[in-house]
């Protein structure tokens, strides 16, 4: 496994163990004993981007140290047309997903319903990206 | 439009020059082992510029390295 295939599964790694939970937990409401109930998604959202941005790192200096002499070139030319791929895809996704946060539900929706569907377009944006990528890299392994 | 794939001597021609590894023609051209692995295995198809950049390190024409196998037509069989 090449190590931009690894970054790729890192990151989709990322995005479920801290994304997963966050729309989980949202989706439950606030606890009673919540001193703040209107922050509750706020503070959430703050924990799953902290929670992601520490696994990004910490397995991106394990990548780093553990990849083998020539495994970090430069991105070539086939890396770069898969991330053209993958990146055209995602778009569409987000594209698709803030026409309907901007566009369709402001008119039956209101303030964190409306932040999390945007937040949701993302997340569903960048995995689109990551498993093009990963897809990609499996398709044109030979060894 | 006439259907066909395009196939290689990649790995013949390196055999011919000494064993040559995937890693260090990759080196000579600057794509990745992976890259060449792949384009050996005729899972992607390399640019035009890479393509004229293998045929150099080989020191070879171009239509030495890649062939374009034409499939036969089925609508104009007899």
């Amino acid at each position: 496994m090449s190590y931009r295939e690894k970054l790729a599964w890192l990151s989709l790694l990322a995005m479920a163990l801290a994304y997963g939970p966050y729309f989980v937990l949202i989706t439950r409401g606030p606890l009673d004993w919540e001193p703040f109930p209107h922050l509750h998604p706020l503070g959430l959202f703050a924990l799953a981007s902290i929670v992601r941005t520490v696994i990004l790192g910490a397995g991106y200096l394990y990548l780093r140290l553990g990849a083998p002499r020539g495994e970090l070139s430069p991105l070539d030319e086939r890396d770069r047309a898969i991330e053209h791929r993958s990146l055209s895809a995602a778009y569409y996704v987000l594209m698709a997903g803030m026409i309907l946060v901007g566009c369709l539900m402001p008119f039956n929706s209101t303030g964190w319903t409306i932040v999390n569907a945007a937040i949701l377009s993302i997340v569903a944006a960048e995995v689109v990206h990551y498993t093009l990528v990963v897809a990609s890299y499996r398709l044109q392994a030979s060894s | 439009m006439r259907q066909g794939s395009i196939s290689n001597r990649i790995r013949t021609l390196r055999f011919m020059n000494g064993e040559m590894s995937q890693a260090e023609l990759g080196q000579r051209i600057g794509l990745t082992r992976q890259t060449i692995a792949a384009i050996e295995a005729g899972k992607y198809s390399p640019s035009l510029e890479a393509a004229f950049r293998i045929a150099q390190v080989f020191n070879v024409p171009l239509g030495e390295v890649f062939q374009w196998d034409v499939k036969a037509d089925p609508s104009k069989a007899s």
